[in-house]
């Protein structure tokens, strides 16, 4: 996995630097009031600072290699670039590190639950998949923990990965290490994200750190990312076209 | 080639392949039909206008070889006329007759059906390729007709004129043939662009019934927050399942009863259910008693719970589990009176009935019920 920020403790923390691309203004506009507004209740620092926003797949580009920002929040389908949306945006920002070092992370906000689209942008590299219901603190803790290099799976996506690879079904990993299926453990933990269990939840239901749970969200990300699973873009090709 | 005009006209291939040899014995019209065949048969029926665009270089190709064909069969034909002027009534009566079936079938043979039945219910419209169809057949009936009408001496003499005749009237098609195939490509075009024009069409009628509706409804109650949820939920739903699965079939599997059993209940109450389903199985007993457990426990959760309310249902082959969680202050079982059927009967004493487990969990911030079903007989877990 990639390198960590320093966590020196949530204080002393700078705010996450946010670039927001979506080509809806109106949407732009109530994510940054409803997320400011919810920094504002909670007290304390703010968690994220708006650096720029982008409409289109070219302009946000230009903005990310700028600002080089910790987080782009991203639409998934966006005008622009090779017609491929938020996937453009990922791989035209490729190589691109924030001034601490960090890689710009990528937390994709959608309003579609299609299969194809979640698979497509997360195999691009982004890390994590919200939609665009997902309420203002739950996003704050989202955008905090890509921040992190922590990987972000809302229920919905964690279904698509226990039937994309065949967890459901009882195809198990033997060891962790093998890309094409999930670990019992991921297994676990992916059925109780499912459940719509937050990851502290998680953790304390299989008596885990919520540290490892973490890492097993992550270490699936990753499975997600690079296996040559074959039924996975076919799996997710079928869902689209059923 | 014989299969293709057997699969075309819903002939066997035996019977087709026969009556190319015996034409061929009578005089060699099997010989002249098949390369005629041959070479006007399409590929295969264009799927789209893409591949109707890569069609058309490759149809000009061909157009040369079909007019020099063409021009041959015209000479021959012309040939074998000359001498012609006298034939024999004998054994004229059946074969002009045959002529005019083979006319008969040429001209409908290569309409499908689709355009075949709208050729028979408009008659007119832009299928200008279907009159050159039927100008052959009607030109080869004819010939037929002429035929079976002049006199003839001779079978021999009868059978060269038939032979000259239908090879003046291929030769002449063939030549045509370039010019058929040029407007046969136009109509295609224009039937995918009016294809085209008509899913727009419904899909603008499908926003306008759906979501314009929908949003006018908002506008009215935008004063009572939950109705408004309510609409623009039902609404995303709908829309979502339209985009996204395609047509519905019927409700004969699980997933899908599941499904709709938490729309129904987000639609009681206008409040949103998170739902994810993995894996599937056919619609049971057993199935249809878990889909209605889980619709009490869904209701509990949203009246009695707090937002978020989250499903998850797993079918696999260890059998069904399903989840329902909420994140109110709970319900304890021991405290709900006897006479409340709600979780007592609807959920734990169905699921119980139904060879299956249910348990209700209380959390720190709210309650979840399990409910779990054994695999269907013949699966192994």
């Amino acid at each position: 996995m990639s390198t960590r920020q320093p966590t020196a403790g949530t204080t002393a923390r700078p705010p996450v630097r946010v670039v927001l691309v979506d080509d809806h203004r109106m949407f732009r506009t109530g994510v940054r009031a409803e997320l400011t507004e919810a920094m504002g209740a909670a007290g304390g620092p703010a968690v994220c600072d708006f650096v720029g926003e982008a409409p289109d797949v070219d302009s946000a580009i230009t903005v990310i290699r700028a600002e080089r920002p910790d987080v782009v929040l991203l639409d998934v389908h966006l005008p622009g670039g090779s017609g491929n949306g938020g996937v453009d945006v990922i791989r035209g920002c490729f190589g691109v590190e924030t001034p601490a070092g960090a890689p710009v992370r990528f937390l994709a906000l959608s309003v579609s639950d299609a299969a194809e689209d979640v698979i497509a942008v997360i195999r691009a590299g982004a890390r994590g998949y919200v939609t665009k219901t997902i309420g203002a603190r739950d996003l704050i803790t989202a955008i905090r923990r890509v921040a992190d290099g922590d990987a972000v799976f809302s229920p919905r996506l964690a279904g698509f990965v226990l039937d994309a690879f065949g967890a459901a079904a009882g195809e198990i990993a033997e060891v962790d290490e093998e890309l094409d299926r999930l670990s019992a453990r991921e297994r676990e933990v992916m059925r109780l994200i499912a459940r719509g269990y937050q990851y502290k939840e998680v953790a304390k239901e299989l008596f885990i750190s919520v540290k490892t749970v973490e890492t097993h969200v992550s270490s699936v990300l990753r499975k997600l990312q690079l296996s040559s699973r074959h039924e996975l873009t076919a799996w997710a090709m079928g869902r689209r076209l059923l | 080639m014989c299969a293709a005009v057997a699969r075309h006209l819903g002939l066997s291939t035996r019977v087709v392949r026969w009556t190319f040899v015996i034409l061929t014995f009578i005089g060699g019209a099997g010989v002249v039909a098949y390369a005629f065949l041959w070479a006007l048969t399409p590929e295969g029926d264009l799927a789209d206008a893409a591949t109707d665009q890569v069609a058309v270089p490759s149809d000009r190709r061909q157009w040369g070889s079909i007019i020099v064909i063409g021009a041959a069969l015209v000479l021959v034909g012309g040939v074998l006329v000359l001498p012609v002027l006298g034939g024999s009534l004998i054994g004229s009566v059946l074969v002009p007759l045959f002529t005019i079936a083979v006319g008969a079938i040429v001209a409908w043979s290569n309409l499908d059906d689709a355009q075949r039945s709208r050729w028979l219910d408009s008659g007119s419209g832009a299928s200008r390729f279907g009159w050159m169809r039927v100008a052959l057949g009607v030109g080869l009936t004819v010939a037929g007709i002429l035929v079976l009408v002049t006199r003839g001496e001779s079978f021999s003499a009868v059978w060269d004129a038939l032979l000259a005749g239908i090879a003046v009237l291929v030769g002449a098609l063939i030549i045509a043939a370039p010019w058929a195939l040029r407007l046969w490509g136009d109509l295609r075009r224009e039937q995918v662009a009016s294809a085209r024009a008509t899913e727009r069409a419904d899909i603008a009628a499908h926003l306008h019934d759906s979501v314009l509706q929908t949003l006018a409804l908002i506008q009215r109650q935008s004063g009572d927050a939950a109705a408004v949820t309510r609409l623009a939920r039902a609404q995303e739903r709908e829309l979502r399942s339209w985009l996204y699965d395609g047509p519905q079939g019927s409700q004969s599997t699980l997933a899908a009863a599941v499904t709709e059993v938490a729309h129904e209940v987000e639609d009681l109450h206008g409040q949103v259910i998170d739902l994810v389903v993995t894996g599937d199985r056919p619609y049971e007993p057993h199935g249809a008693a878990l889909a209605q457990a889980m619709r009490e426990a869904l209701l509990n959760a949203v009246r009695h719970g707090g937002a978020p309310v989250t499903a998850y249902v797993e079918i696999g082959p260890s059998g069904v589990e399903a989840f329902v969680r909420d994140r109110g202050v709970g319900f304890d079982l021991e405290e709900v009176p006897v006479d409340r059927l709600g979780v007592r009967q609807s959920i734990l004493g169905r699921m119980e009935r139904h060879g299956g487990t249910a348990r209700v969990r209380r959390r720190d911030d709210g309650t979840e019920v399990e409910l779990r079903l054994p695999p269907l007989q013949g699966e192994q877990p």
